[in-house]
């Protein structure tokens, strides 16, 4: 009996990669198969026999399903590469890329600044573009006829109602409203209006961001540490920076504030006309007329402000030769941006 | 403002000092010099020359031979083609082996002459031919028959004089004059400014009446003299060339006198024909109605009351600080003047120059203000300087009138009393002065200052009318201190949380959103033509038509203030899709401007409208799947999924809209919670036409900012997630074509009770299997109950209900 079995493992193990796999299984491991057939005939056997013809059959059986199970797993492997290999594609054609949108570069600027002074502290204010004269020249130290009004010619829609000149008019709303509280820290974003003929570095539009502080105890100084910081969150931590003195009339004393070239790194290039320095933005101590106008104490309140332009920031940041560019809009310079994640 | 090197240093000791370093110092002061460089370059080994002989070249008619001295043993043959050369002449001669701007001069054989040098033009010399004189840009240039043979030229015209440009900011009008540039420069370096003021002088006799009188409040001072015994010649060349470097075309003596005293002290001035004014009375006034004068240009100016005068009792003889008059020109038949320094108020010949588009030297000086103690000098320097080069005599006493010169002789720089406090400077700047540096910084500036208390009292003279108030002088200051010397510091107080309003937020996730869905965001020009109304087939009482126009437009084409943002995102198109880019997807977030009326009263309202424009294929192209064109759907799914992730939560309505720029069977007008917040459809051909967008159909969207704000959640309550699986249930209801689907859900939401969760449509069908005019629209209805797994009989109630509403309202069936 027990070289039955054994022949019968021989003779099943050799068929095994000739039968299909489950005629095999059946025929083998099968109720009806021939080990059971075999083990049926384990009746017949002695006492003393018993258990040692157990053992054998145990023994051939285990090493049947273990066959089984290795033969099943090469087949359905092989099969899994025969249907891979049919579903085989070109890894390097291009995907279905989904269109990608990008910011404008200008807004992507005034963004940028905005999140530098919101870390400072600073909420972000907005004021309508069509201001009075009042807001946009008088509340800022400009009367009527001042000579400082010719730095910007106006587009007028009525004799006081005119298209703002520059962000500052949101710096005199915003203290008229908010008299007598303070701190004031806002950051003003927006679009300005000036009577230019349109050329490759000016736009009857254009935007700018403006800065206002007031508080008790502002100085000169406090200007100067957040002009660094802020041009080294912009440009980079090892940016330096000068003020040189200035005139607005809504500042007192004024300044502008250069940056070392960030292309040259101050040895003198054509973008810096070879002083080594670009100009970035002007700013200074509010004046104390301004304040006066919208009814705080300048004798124990000092402030300051600055304000910047986000063409050139972004001309300089860009490499942007023409401001009309970001204006024309084509959208094959657009779409550049979408690749900036700053 | 220009100024050269020479000129400033006779009144100021520039020793030790360079150019550069000034210019540098200057800068960082706060007067920016925008420009330093010499009168011209590249010139070497030209000499002033003595034309002995100029005779016929004998091979050529139009040139000729010079024999020419250059102060060396030799004397130089010449061939010259100048038609201006002659014997007797002094001259520019570029001697064999020099250097010219454009470049080196040889030897060379002319027609058979061999010529030694050349004799100089002045554009050869390089210098600026639009100010010269006709005379002397068309030949040779001419020098003075006492110009020293031999000498070079570049001594002898002081071509190598540096010429700095100041770029003087509104404020300082005291940098004007070379006065008040050498009082800058002298606070700069510590030095004293050396400027004798000529003392007006009266001569024994007076031959020439004068008398000047002020008849108007619109000039604080007048003074004039006589001076006769004059000849009209040209200035020495020395001031011609003074004058040239700084930009001023010379003419002759009297004038370029007047010119030259105007650089040195700001004040300008005006030499009037003494024989033209009647009586020798000279009266300031206001114009009269309708009074007529012909200006030194030639033109007939009408006047206006607003303008003022120089009048003699007869007759307007000039304009006030703008323009001379013809009548009383100086010309060659001048032989006695009248000198006119006079402060007349900025703003009228401010108003009056632009008036008249009249800009001047002159008049730019008197719209910043004149500095009053330079008056009576500029007076007595322009008379002692007529005297000197144009043969002239004083003719009569210095005639004064006005209050700003009622006691002129004994007071001769007015001053205002300004304080500056110590701890105050310290509180502003941020780094500590003390009284002795805010002395040191007044005497600097030759500021008289003495302390008081801790407080300094500076007389500030009436050259500076920048400094009024103590901040002022806190920034001479911090600027003479250096602004290099503020420190860097942090802001002290109460710390503060910066941040973004709702709508500025809601601004950024719609920006983000948009392009994170593809879209490309541009930036247009608020200012539009008027002519978008009919380009958008605006009705003719449609409220859009309200554009605000610009009173004085730069163009036709951007004129009025926009009502919509249509036309802006249109012309972008335009413009791509005439470079062949024929997938656009813009969008920009921009402000319209809607008056209450027109005329404007008051502001309008700026009302921020999110506006998109979509053109071309609804996927970038790829090998791997059809192309498709942008449809309704694709725009409205963007849309929708706008909505949701700005966190609008009322579900938005869409009904058929009648905008007139829109598709009329495309397009809808978007409501939620009761109130518009846009509009979304296919552009009418004809509107893209319009825009030269002519192959391609356009979708557009806008929302309004302002409407969704109020709809947008503030909070998230998270929803509890079910416990118990929900059961689907699927109908699909035959309606009539023409119903929408919004309707069908509507109906089928209000009656299917508490336990319906969802319902949505998964298909739409028409064709062979409905009617003609009908539909089926297959429904997924998803119940859930939070308590328990519902059974088939939870929901054949429900669903009966269903089927009789939808069966009555619409006629529905259900499709076999
Ligand atoms: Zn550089």
């Amino acid at each position: 009996m027990k070289n039955k079995l054994l022949a019968l493992r021989d003779v099943a193990l050799l068929r095994l990669e000739q039968l299909d796999l489950e005629a095999w299984r059946v025929e083998y491991l099968g109720k009806k198969g021939e080990l059971a057939t075999v083990l049926r005939g384990m009746a017949t056997l002695s006492a003393e026999e018993r258990p040692v013809i157990g053992l054998v059959a145990n023994e051939v059986r285990a090493d049947l399903e273990e066959a089984f199970v290795a033969r099943k797993a090469e087949l359905d492997s092989r099969q899994a590469a025969l249907r891979e290999q049919a579903e085989t594609i070109d890894v390097t054609l291009a995907g279905r890329t989904p269109y990608l949108g990008a910011e404008h570069p200008l807004r992507k600027v005034i963004r940028r600044i905005e999140d530098i002074f919101i870390g400072f502290g600073f909420t972000v204010e907005d004021g309508p573009e069509v201001e009075l004269d009042r807001y946009n020249f008088e509340a800022l130290n400009l009367p009527k006829d001042h000579p400082a009004r010719d730095m910007q010619d106006t587009f007028y829609l009525t004799e006081e109602i005119l298209l703002r000149t520059h962000t500052s008019p949101v710096q005199a709303r915003t203290l008229e409203r908010r008299c007598p509280e303070t701190p004031i820290r806002i950051v003003v974003p927006g679009r300005v209006y000036r009577r230019d003929d349109d050329d490759a570095t000016h736009s009857h539009a254009f935007m700018q961001i403006e800065a206002l502080v007031v508080d008790h105890g502002i100085r000169m100084s406090d200007l100067k540490g957040i002009l660094l910081q802020f041009a080294r969150d912009l440009f980079g931590a090892d940016q330096e920076i000068r003020l040189r003195p200035s005139f607005f009339p809504f500042t007192e004393p004024s300044a502008e504030m250069d940056i070392r070239c960030i292309y040259c790194h101050g040895d003198g290039c054509s973008t810096c006309k070879h002083t080594g320095w670009i100009e970035i933005l002007g700013c200074g101590m509010v004046h104390p007329h301004v304040l006066e106008a919208g009814g705080y104490d300048t004798s124990s309140l000092t402030g300051f402000a600055i304000g910047m332009g986000v063409e050139r920031i972004a001309m300089l940041s860009y490499q942007v030769e023409d401001i009309r560019q970001f204006y024309l809009n084509d959208v094959r310079l657009l779409e550049q941006f979408a690749t900036l994640t700053r | 403002m220009k100024i050269t090197w020479n000129w400033l240093s006779q009144y100021v000791d520039l020793q030790g000092l360079t150019p550069e370093q000034v210019a540098e110092d200057l800068t960082n002061a706060g007067i920016p010099v925008e420009y330093l460089a010499p009168v011209a370059t590249g010139i070497e080994n030209v000499v002033v020359g003595h034309v002995k002989s100029a005779n016929q070249h004998p091979n050529a008619d139009r040139l000729r031979v010079c024999t020419v001295a250059v102060g060396a043993a030799e004397d130089l043959t010449i061939v010259c083609g100048a038609a201006n050369v002659a014997a007797g002449q002094r001259v520019p001669v570029a001697l064999a082996g020099a250097r010219l701007p454009q470049g080196p001069i040889g030897k060379s054989t002319l027609r058979g002459v061999a010529s030694e040098g050349m004799i100089c033009s002045a554009s050869e010399l390089g210098l600026d031919v639009r100010l010269l004189p006709k005379d002397q840009t068309t030949g040779i240039f001419v020098l003075p028959a006492d110009a020293p043979v031999g000498e070079s030229i570049v001594e002898y015209l002081e071509l190598s004089d540096m010429v700095m440009e100041l770029e003087l900011t509104p404020n300082r009008s005291d940098c004007l004059s070379l006065r008040g540039v050498a009082y800058e420069v002298a606070a700069l370096y510590s030095r004293k400014v050396s400027m004798q003021a000529p003392q007006l002088r009266t001569p024994p006799q007076a031959e020439r009446p004068l008398k000047v009188e002020i008849a108007t409040d619109r000039c604080m001072a007048y003074a004039g003299q006589v001076v006769s015994g004059l000849s009209l010649r040209p200035a020495p060349l020395w001031m011609q060339m003074r004058l040239l470097a700084v930009g001023v075309r010379p003419i002759n003596n009297i004038v370029d006198i007047t010119n030259y005293v105007m650089f040195e002290w700001g004040q300008p001035l005006h030499a009037f024909d003494y024989d033209a004014i009647a009586g020798g009375h000279i009266i300031v006034r206001d114009a009269q109605r309708e009074e007529a004068l012909v200006t030194l240009d030639g033109q007939a100016r009408a006047l206006e009351p607003a303008m003022t005068v120089i009048a003699d009792p007869e007759k307007a003889l000039g304009l006030a600080g703008v323009m001379g008059g013809e009548s009383s020109e100086v010309t060659a038949n001048t032989r006695a003047v009248v000198i006119e320094s006079a402060l007349f108020d900025p703003l009228q010949t401010r108003r009056t120059g632009k008036r008249l588009q009249l800009r001047s030297e002159a008049g730019m000086r008197f719209e910043k203000g004149i500095d009053p103690a330079a008056t009576l000098p500029a007076l007595a320097r322009a008379v002692e300087l007529l005297c000197a080069y144009g043969g002239g005599a004083i003719a009569s006493g210095p005639r004064l009138a006005g209050a700003a010169l009622a006691d002129a002789n004994t007071r001769h720089d007015a001053v205002r009393q300004v304080a500056v406090r110590a701890d105050r400077a310290t509180a502003v700047l941020g780094f500590t002065v003390d009284i002795e540096q805010i002395l040191s910084v007044c005497e600097r500036l030759q500021f008289a200052a003495r302390e008081e208390n801790g407080t300094v009292l500076v007389d500030v003279p009436s050259r500076r009318p920048d400094i009024r108030i103590e901040e002022d002088l806190i920034e001479e200051i911090a600027r003479l201190i250096g602004y290099d010397h503020i420190p860097a510091t942090m802001i002290a107080g109460s710390l503060t949380a910066g941040g973004l309003s709702n709508e500025q937020q809601l601004t950024r996730v719609a920006t983000d959103h948009l392009i994170a869905l593809g879209m490309q965001q541009v930036v247009t020009y608020s200012f539009v033509t008027p002519a978008v109304a009919e380009r958008t087939r605006l009705q003719p009482d449609d409220e859009l038509r309200r554009m605000i126009p610009l009173l004085h437009p730069l163009s036709e084409e951007r004129s009025v203030l926009r009502t919509m943002m249509l036309p802006s995102l249109l012309e972008v198109a335009e413009y791509n899709v005439n470079r062949r880019q024929l997938d656009l997807r813009l969008f920009e977030i921009g402000t319209v401007y809607l008056p209450e009326s027109l005329p404007l009263q008051k502001q309008p309202t700026e009302r921020r409208v999110i506006a998109g424009l979509l053109i071309g294929q609804a996927q970038a192209p790829s090998p791997l799947s059809e192309s498709r064109s942008i449809d309704f759907f694709d725009v409205k799914g963007m849309v929708e999924s706008l909505l949701k992730r700005i966190g609008v939560d009322a579900a938005a309505q869409y009904t058929r809209s009648m905008a007139p720029f829109l598709h009329g069977g495309q397009a809808a007008d978007i409501t939620a919670a009761g109130s518009p917040i846009g509009v979304i459809g296919k552009l009418r051909q004809e509107v893209c036409a319009n825009f030269g967008i002519d192959l391609t159909d356009a979708f557009y969207f806008e929302l309004s900012v302002e409407a969704l704000l109020p709809l947008i959640r503030e909070r998230l309550h998270v929803v509890e997630l079910p416990r118990f699986p929900g059961t689907l249930r699927d109908l699909a209801l035959v309606v009539n074509r023409a119903l929408p689907v919004s309707e069908l859900l509507t109906a089928v939401r209000s009656v299917a009770g508490p336990l319906l969760d969802d319902v949505r449509v998964f298909d739409v069908y028409t064709g062979e299997h409905v009617g003609i005019e009908e539909k089926s629209v297959a429904l997924r209805l998803s119940f859930r109950s939070r308590e328990r797994t519902l059974t088939d009989e939870d929901l054949q109630k429900p669903i009966a209900a269903v089927l009789d509403a939808v069966t009555i309202a619409y006629g529905a069936s259900l499709r076999g």
